[in-house]
C-alpha cells in the first residue's frame, strides 16, 4: 500500500513538473503569436499541474500519516502549490494572462532544483526530530508559504511593470508597439502588486509569529537570531519598506516594482541560501 | 537605535492619533461638491428626490455602512463608513512594534538563560548552572529523577523525558515529566528539554576507596584519577543490549593506553593502578532554563501586531460622500475615499452606483 501510493506521488511529481514546464512554454508562445487559444491551454496546464502537486501533497500526507512539511523537499513541493494557487486565483480574478509567462517559471524551476540538487536521500521521507513535533509547525509553514506565494506573483508584476514601463516610454518616442503592449495598464498592475503584498505581508508576520511561539516552547527563546530568523525579519523588513514607503512617501511604479523584486530575492534567500550556505536552528528546513 | 525607532514610532502614533479617532468618530458630511472625492465620483439622477435618498441610505446601510447625515438649505449631505475598525490597524501595528520591543527588553533585563547538562539521579542547584544571560536570583534546586529517550516500534524517536522535582529549600515542591516543546513552569521559571546524551554510571575503586562517576559517551565529560594523569573517557554505550555493554578508553596526555568493553556489573583493572566497574546506563539530561517576565508582553505585542495587520490589509475601511440637491431636479454626486487602493474601491463603488441606478 505504502510503496504504491509512493509511486503514485512520484509519477504526481513529474505529471507537476511537466505541466507547469507546459504552462510556461506555452505563455511565452501566447505572447509571440498572441491566440486565446494557446493562453487558455496555459491555464489548463496551470491548473493540471496544481492538481498534481496537491496529489503529490496529499499522498506524501497519507504515507507518513502528517503534514509533509519537514524537509527540503517537501517544503518545495508546498512552496510550488502556494505560488500557482495565488497565481491561478489572480488570473481568473483579474484576467491578467500574460502575468503566468512571469509566475509560472519559478514553481518549474524550483521543481527543476529538486531534479537537479536532490538526491533520493534528501527526498526521502525520514523520521520527526523531537523539536518538528508540535501543532505550530503546520500553521507556521503554511502561512510561509501563502505569503511566499504571493509575494511570487507580486515579483512577476513587478516585472511586468517595469517592461510595460519602458514599453510606454519607448511607444512615446515614437517606438513601435511591442507585445508588452498588451499587458495591463500599469497603474493596475501596481495596485494589484500592492494588494498581493499586502496579503501576503500578514501572513510572513503570521509565519514570523507563530515561529517564534513555537521556537519558545521547543527551545525556551522565541528568537535565536538563526540564520533563518534573522533573513526571514529581513524579507519582514524589506516589505514593511515596501508598504511604508507607498503609503508615507507615495512610492509607486518602478521603485514599488524594483521593491517587489527584491522582497522575492530575499524570500529565495531566506528558503535555499539560509537551507544550503548557513548552518542554524533550521538546518532541516 | 531601538530606542529610536520606538521613539519615532510613538512620536508618529501620537500624531496619528487625531487624525484616526476622526476618521472613526468625527466624519462630517461634506459642505460642498468640491469636497466629495473626485478621482472615483460620479452623478445620479432621479425623478424623486425623497426616493433618491431612501434609496441610498437603504442601499448603504444593507452594504453594513454606518450613515452620517445632515439636510441644509435644499441639500442631504451625508458621508458613509463601514470597517470603521480599519482605521485603527496602522496605529496598533505601530503601537504593537512598541509593545513587543518593550517586552524583549524586561526579558532582558530582569530574566535570565542558562542550560545544565547532566546525569540521571542528580541534584543541581540554579545557582549552579551555565549562564549566559542575567543572573539567577532564586534559590531553587532541580532533581532529576529520570532520563528516557522513548523510541517508538517504528523506529522513530518518539521524544526525549525528563522526570524532574523541583526542589525548595531542599524539599520537593513540583514533580513533572517534561520532553521538548512541553516544558514545565514554577514560580516564573521554566525548564525546557533541549538535548539527551546516552551515558553510564561507573565505581572507581582505588586504595580500598570508592568513586561514584557518571560519563558522556563520546568524550562530553571524563575522569581523571586523582594523583594519576590518566583520564578515563566513555567511547560508546549499547543500553538495548541484555545485558548493557559499554566500550571505554583511557587516555595519558592524549595517548589511548587502554580501551575495553564491560558488560552491566564487570570490572576491569586499569594500568594496576584502578578498577572500573560498570554499574549502570545514566543517561544525561540537556535543559534550558529560562525565567523571562517579558515573554507575555512579546505576546501581547505580536496579538496586536497580527490585529493590526488584519485590519490594516484585510478590514480596509470604505468611505463614500455625497450630496443630494433637492432643489429642482435631484442630482446625488458621489464619491468614494479610495486612498491608496483605488483599483478595489472603484470596483466596490461601481456596484453600489449600480444598485443605485437600478
Amino acid at each position: 500500500m505504502g510503496e504504491t501510493l509512493q509511486n503514485w506521488e512520484l509519477l504526481s511529481f513529474y505529471i507537476m513538473m511537466g505541466a507547469y514546464l507546459a504552462s510556461t512554454v506555452l505563455y511565452w508562445l501566447w505572447m509571440a503569436v498572441k491566440k486565446d487559444l494557446i493562453s487558455n491551454l496555459a491555464a489548463l496546464a496551470a491548473i493540471i499541474g496544481l492538481t498534481a502537486n496537491t496529489a503529490a501533497i496529499v499522498l506524501r500526507w497519507i504515507v507518513l500519516q502528517r503534514p509533509p512539511l519537514t524537509n527540503g523537499y517537501e517544503f518545495i513541493l508546498v512552496f510550488c502549490w502556494g505560488i500557482v494557487i495565488s497565481y491561478i486565483l489572480v488570473r481568473f480574478r483579474y484576467r491578467i494572462e500574460a502575468l503566468g509567462s512571469f509566475v509560472m517559471p519559478v514553481p518549474f524551476l524550483l521543481l527543476g532544483f529538486i531534479v537537479l540538487k536532490m538526491g533520493p536521500a534528501e527526498r526521502a521521507a525520514g523520521f520527526l526530530q523531537p523539536a518538528l513535533k508540535s501543532q505550530w509547525l503546520t500553521i507556521h509553514v503554511l502561512s510561509a508559504m501563502l505569503a511566499y506565494g504571493a509575494f511570487a506573483v507580486a515579483l512577476g508584476l513587478g516585472i511586468m511593470y517595469l517592461l510595460k514601463a519602458r514599453s510606454t516610454e519607448s511607444m512615446a518616442k515614437g517606438g513601435k508597439e511591442t507585445w508588452i503592449s498588451r499587458f495591463p495598464q500599469e497603474s493596475a498592475l501596481d495596485e494589484l502588486a500592492y494588494k498581493l503584498v499586502g496579503f501576503g505581508f500578514p501572513m510572513l508576520t503570521l509565519c514570523i509569529v507563530t515561529g517564534a511561539i513555537w521556537a519558545n516552547y521547543a527551545w525556551g527563546s522565541y528568537w535565536s537570531w538563526d540564520p533563518k530568523e534573522t533573513w526571514s525579519l529581513i524579507t519582514w523588513f524589506i516589505y514593511a519598506a515596501y508598504l511604508h514607503a507607498r503609503l508615507m512617501y507615495g512610492w509607486k511604479g518602478k521603485r514599488a516594482a524594483w521593491m517587489a523584486i527584491l522582497g522575492f530575492a530575499a524570500v529565495l534567500f531566506t528558503f535555499f541560501g539560509v537551507n544550503y550556505l548557513i548552518a542554524g536552528l533550521h538546518s532541516y528546513a | 537605535m531601538l530606542a529610536l525607532l520606538c521613539t519615532n514610532l510613538v512620536v508618529c502614533n501620537v500624531q496619528r492619533f487625531k487624525k484616526t479617532y476622526k476618521l472613526t468618530f468625527g466624519l462630517k458630511p461634506p459642505r460642498e461638491n468640491s469636497h466629495i472625492p473626485q478621482k472615483i465620483n460620479t452623478t445620479i439622477s432621479g425623478d424623486n428626490a425623497e426616493a433618491l435618498q431612501q434609496k441610498t441610505e437603504k442601499t448603504l446601510k444593507k452594504k453594513g455602512f454606518y450613515i452620517t447625515q445632515t439636510e441644509e438649505g435644499g441639500q442631504w449631505r451625508f458621508i458613509a463608513q463601514k470597517r470603521a475598525l480599519g482605521n485603527w490597524g496602522s496605529f496598533i501595528t505601530h503601537i504593537a512594534f512598541v509593545i513587543l520591543l518593550l517586552g524583549a527588553l524586561i526579558g532582558s533585563l530582569a530574566g535570565f538563560k542558562g542550560y545544565l547538562l547532566t546525569g540521571q539521579g542528580s541534584v543541581v542547584s540554579l545557582q549552579e548552572i551555565t549562564v549566559h544571560k542575567g543572573q539567577v536570583k532564586e534559590n531553587l534546586a532541580v532533581k532529576i529523577n529520570s532520563v528516557e529517550d522513548r523510541i517508538l516500534p517504528s523506529r522513530e524517536r518518539d521524544n526525549w523525558y525528563t522526570d524532574l522535582s523541583i526542589l525548595e529549600s531542599g524539599q520537593e515542591v513540583l514533580r513533572d515529566t517534561i520532553s521538548v516543546n512541553h516544558p514545565l513552569t514554577y514560580k516564573g521559571i521554566t525548564f525546557y528539554q533541549f538535548t539527551y546524551i546516552p551515558g553510564a554510571a561507573f565505581t572507581i575503586e582505588m586504595n580500598g576507596e570508592k568513586h561514584p562517576v557518571t560519563l558522556q559517551i563520546g568524550g562530553g565529560n571524563y575522569y581523571i584519577v586523582p594523583g594519576t594523569s590518566l583520564y578515563l573517557v566513555l567511547a560508546a554505550i549499547d543500553s538495548e543490549a541484555q545485558p548493557p555493554v559499554v566500550l571505554y578508553q583511557v587516555f595519558d596526555h592524549f595517548q589511548e593506553v587502554k580501551r575495553g568493553k564491560l558488560a552491566l556489573g564487570q570490572s576491569d583493572n586499569i594500568q594496576d593502578i584502578y578498577t572500573i566497574t560498570f554499574d549502570e546506563p545514566a543517561p544525561f539530561t540537556g535543559l534550558h532554563v529560562k525565567a523571562d517576565p517579558g515573554v507575555g508582553v512579546v505576546w501581547l505585542g505580536c496579538g496586536l501586531l497580527m490585529l493590526g495587520l488584519l485590519l490594516t490589509f484585510y478590514w480596509r475601511p470604505v468611505r463614500i460622500a455625497g450630496i443630494l440637491d433637492t432643489d429642482g431636479e435631484p442630482v446625488l454626486t458621489i464619491g468614494a475615499y479610495s486612498g491608496k487602493y483605488k483599483m478595489g474601491m472603484k470596483e466596490e463603488f461601481d456596484q453600489i452606483v449600480a444598485e443605485l441606478r437600478d
